[in-house]
């Protein structure tokens, strides 16, 4: 039943994967913007979360809190990093440097302001129940796979069927044509982060649940995001949903062959490998030069 | 006082041949690796390996490190020939994640984790250079002669080949260059020249674990040459002078908690390379924007 | 840039001239973890080295005031480097703590070359005690704890079956090839090894393993923030098995921890109720000033610390300099010392000898249930 187990694992944490990588996607997929910091978004806003809870404020404001948190810091980015940057007309790795910068910044002030210790959000939901013989499922699996199923319906819904998710679309496709309508890019730039931000939310709540913080947590939370980004295919955000399930259940089921310190490495050995025969990656147009 | 200068020195030294070797390829041939620290880190495993086991002798050790970081560099290679932008850098993270794991799980080489230790000094006919001192002067003449190999390079038909592959692939194409040769050849000689700084580090710090060569590091190196300025000679000599005093002279600042001033530096660090990106954007020696090269896809 | 070059020059002439007109003043430096993952640890290292500054310091047990100097390593190598190279030539520190298994590796070159002594309180990993005369350890590695742990496991608590979750480095390896050793000589077995990357985070996977392999005991072997990431995630993911580890889960956080309830763990052996001056002012001393009761690494920079004011107290006394090579002459002369938990003696490699003490973590704080002699 290992494998089972393994790959209920998987899409527990393909779900969170999935969730932070759709953000991202969703960023980069609109502006192009390499933003790194994601990570940053997401440890932030899982250590308001952790605070506003564990002061006894609840759940629900600490969602609040975390949401307030993860679409401001999104914005100010956007804002008073790469707007600037782009004003200059600097280059994709002169944002990827600022970016990185922030992501560092922000680590080591959530370690000075929370501690740089390990913490946890406390929550029964976290134990998990035996459903079958030898196999555990948490309730906050069942939760985090519906996370990432109803924030992705959201989305799609968001941006199929309104006028702002319209303009999202239209600005990855073509931000030259978003001026002809009449519409800022700019704008709409500042809509993409702040959605891709919030979409990191319910992740880094999840997160604080089950695997507990620490501030340098953001990292592999960005390496993953932009794997999933890439496997999926920039530009798609159902690419990148599938993609975040794909390497999760990956690096789960890896597991049955290999030591876990070579997760990792089987992680990115697909993105390797995706980048070399498939750029596009699984849903994407065509990238080769 | 002196010896901690020189210290410095080295590390600066060291630092700006990585700093150079990686412009070589992002700043002419517009290849933006965040793979480098792989090279730095083969070049010292392979030169700490041959020292340990057949000889320190800088004539033996240095060559073999530049053969086995050329040799893996192909595998950076393939990926440039056939993506841009961000797909490329994508491919490079993933070459450094998985060289990582190499890196910490290949013992009989790497030592795993706890790395290799007792690697001797370097010697050159028969005089061992460990003290800072002659490892200073050491470790600055090489980075003269990098300089100058890549000055050379640049200059020559080789380098405008590269920058005009950079600027236009069709165009070049058109004047019918062999692009897929001169993109391979430049990484292989930025990997190989990067090697020699990993051999020096290697016998230098007497130490290495994989610790020395993770992402962190890449990003590092690529920050120099950025914050330097991209395509220049001399930025990426600042840049890597720049970010490894920084840190330094921070910890002079008294008035700063000492427990938390390891903090303070890296938001500091964090939050300089930002600025200079939102002020600065071509580098501090860049002359502007036109320096910087455009990476999209 | 120019402006840098001139703060370090600056300051390194403000550091030459401070030096002559106070010569009987006596610095010596630390390399700890202050920012970083492992940050966590400089905070605990600090708050026992800072107490015995002050003791030393009331008692007046040096001609001058002592003072320590901290760098940080981050628990890198490379940073851990050039801190050392600062405070051996800037500093001119003739003594420096030590932590983490490899930033101690890093630097063992350094202390031997330019003869300062390294003192480590912290790694366990036994190859610390193979890195020269100039390094020491003021704590029993790993091996030793392991040894004391695994017939008190079998006998005692009847655990036969062992799986081990550690992370592949020195101190991993070491403790592996212990289990493998020890468990079999009285009857116990270890079923699994699964290893992790220092860097990991999620372990309901590993969890799935450990499960499978049915064991009665799980020795984890990790640090900082990780281990107690996979002592939460095992219990959350159904492993229900004991939980045994080693002594880089005495900080107060690890223990409170709400999982870590019925925890085995060893330490070296501290008797913190003992009579014994010495460590009667240190726990009352170390509860007062910092509102808990101090754990052993604790004890470890608190003894590093005053192992330094002994040798350089000793020093003093017959009016020798006190430098590293004179530090190293004394403490091979003398056959014990009075540290923090008693009268302890040096192997020849430079590493303490003490008991193993096992703990079982009760409403969030470590209970000594039994001391082991361990022969070695």
């Amino acid at each position: 039943m290992l494998w089972l187990q393994l790959a209920i694992t998987g899409l527990q944490v393909g779900a969170l994967y999935a969730l932070t990588a759709v953000g991202f996607s969703l960023i980069f997929g609109c502006t192009r913007i390499f933003h790194f910091a994601h990570g940053a978004t997401f440890v932030l806003a899982a250590y308001v979360f952790y605070y506003v809870e564990s002061q006894g404020y609840g759940t629900a404001a600490g969602v609040l809190a975390a949401s307030v948190a993860a679409v401001g810091f999104g914005v100010l980015m956007d804002r008073l990093v790469y707007a600037p940057i782009q004003r200059h007309e600097g280059s994709f790795f002169t944002v990827f440097v600022a970016s990185f910068g922030i992501g560092i910044a922000v680590q080591n002030l959530v370690g000075m302001v929370f501690g740089r210790s390990f913490v946890t959000v406390t929550t029964p939901l976290s134990r998990s129940v035996e459903v079958l013989d030898g196999v555990y499922v948490s309730p906050l699996a069942w939760i985090a796979v519906a996370c990432a199923g109803v924030f992705f319906l959201g989305l799609w819904f968001f941006l199929r069927r309104t006028n702002l998710g319209t303009g999202l679309r239209a600005l990855a496709d073509n931000p030259e044509l978003i001026r002809v309508f009449g519409l800022s890019p700019r704008l709409l730039s500042t809509y993409a982060f702040a959605l891709g931000s919030f979409l990191v939310v319910p992740a880094a709540v999840i997160t604080g649940a089950t695997a507990g913080l620490n501030p340098a947590l953001g990292h592999h939370v960005m390496l993953i995001s932009l794997a999933a980004t890439i496997v999926g295919g920039i530009g798609s955000i159902g690419g990148a949903l599938v993609a975040g399930f794909g390497l999760g259940l990956a690096e789960s089921l890896a597991l049955l062959q290999f030591d876990s310190q070579w997760t990792e490495a089987v992680t990115f050995a697909i993105l390797f490998l995706f980048i070399l025969l498939r750029p596009s990656g699984l849903f994407g147009r065509a990238a080769t030069s | 006082m002196e010896a901690y200068l020189l210290n410095l020195g080295v590390l600066i030294s060291l630092y700006a041949i990585l700093a150079v070797t990686l412009n070589f390829i992002m700043g002419y041939a517009g290849i933006y690796s965040l793979a480098h620290a792989v090279f730095f880190g083969t070049g010292a495993y392979a030169g700490a390996s041959v020292a340990l086991n057949f000889s320190a002798s800088i004539f033996v050790m240095v060559p073999t490190a530049m053969l086995c970081a050329a040799a893996l560099s192909l595998l950076l290679a393939l990926p440039a020939l056939r993506v841009r932008g961000e797909y490329f850098v994508a491919a490079s993270l993933g070459l450094q994640v998985l060289a990582v794991t190499v890196f910490a799980e290949w013992k009989a080489v790497t030592g795993g984790i706890g790395g290799l230790i007792g690697i001797p000094p370097v010697d050159i006919a028969g005089f061992e250079i460990y003290s800072p001192g002659s490892f200073f002067i050491l470790s600055l003449v090489t980075l003269a002669a990098v300089v100058a190999i890549t000055r050379l390079l640049v200059r020559s038909s080789f380098g405008r080949s590269l920058k005009a592959i950079r600027d236009s692939e069709s165009a070049a194409l058109a004047f019918g260059k062999n692009i897929a040769l001169i993109k391979t050849t430049s990484v292989v000689i930025s990997a190989a020249l990067a090697a020699i700084a990993g051999s020096l580090y290697a016998a230098y710090m007497s130490f290495i674990n994989v610790e020395s060569f993770m992402l962190d590091t890449s990003v590092l190196i690529m920050a120099m040459v950025i914050i330097g300025g991209t395509g220049t000679q001399l930025g990426p000599i600042v840049g890597a002078a720049l970010l490894l005093i920084l840190p330094g002279a921070l910890s002079y600042l008294s008035f700063l908690p000492q427990t938390e001033i390891g903090s303070i530096q890296q938001i500091l660090y964090g939050l300089g390379m930002a600025v200079l990106m939102i002020f600065r954007p071509g580098g501090i020696v860049g002359r502007g924007r036109a320096e910087t090269g455009e990476g999209e896809a | 840039m120019n402006t840098f070059r001139l703060c370090i020059v600056v300051a390194g002439l403000h550091l030459a001239t401070a030096f002559p007109s106070q010569a009987a003043d006596h610095q010596i430096g630390a390399l700890f973890p202050l920012s970083g993952p492992n940050a966590t640890y400089g905070d605990i290292f600090m708050s026992g080295a800072d107490l015995a500054v002050d003791h030393i310091n009331a008692d007046e047990l040096l001609s001058g005031e002592l003072s320590l100097r901290y760098e940080d390593s981050q628990a890198l190598p490379q940073r851990a480097v050039v801190g050392m190279t600062k405070l051996v030539n800037v500093d001119q520190v003739p003594y420096v703590l030590s932590a983490f298994t490899g930033v101690s590796k890093a630097i063992s070159t350094l202390a031997q070359r330019n003869q300062v002594v390294a003192v480590n309180g912290g790694g366990v990993g036994p190859d610390l005690a193979q890195l020269g005369e100039y390094f020491w350890n003021v704590i029993p590695l790993a091996n030793l704890e392991v040894r004391g742990l695994v017939p008190y496991l079998v006998e005692e608590e009847g655990l036969k079956n062992v799986v081990l979750i550690y992370v592949d480095d020195p101190l991993g390896q070491a403790i592996r090839t212990e289990l493998e050793t020890e468990l079999p000589t009285v009857g116990g077995t270890l079923v699994d090894a699964l290893s992790v990357p220092t860097t990991a985070q999620q372990f309901s996977g590993i969890a799935a393993k450990v499960r499978a392999a049915e064991p009665d005991a799980v020795y984890i072997a990790s640090y900082g923030a990780q281990q107690l990431q996979i002592v939460k995630q095992l219990r959350d993911n159904g492993v229900d098995a004991q939980l045994v580890t080693y002594s880089g889960y005495s900080v107060s956080e690890a223990l409170a921890l709400p999982e870590s309830e019925g925890l085995i763990y060893t330490t070296q052996s501290v008797d913190y109720d003992s009579d014994d001056p010495v460590t009667k002012r240190f726990v009352d001393d170390y509860t007062a000033k910092y509102g808990r009761a101090p754990t052993a690494y604790n004890v470890n920079y608190y003894n590093a610390v005053r192992l330094f004011g002994l040798l350089a107290h000793a020093l003093e006394d017959k009016g020798q300099a006190v430098t590293g090579a004179n530090l190293l002459a004394e403490r091979m002369a003398t056959d014990s010392f009075d540290l923090v938990g008693g009268t302890v003696s040096f192997q020849d490699d430079g590493t303490l000898v003490a008991p193993i003490q096992i703990n079982i973590v009760t409403d969030g704080a470590g209970q000594p249930v039994a001391t082991v002699d361990v022969a070695d």
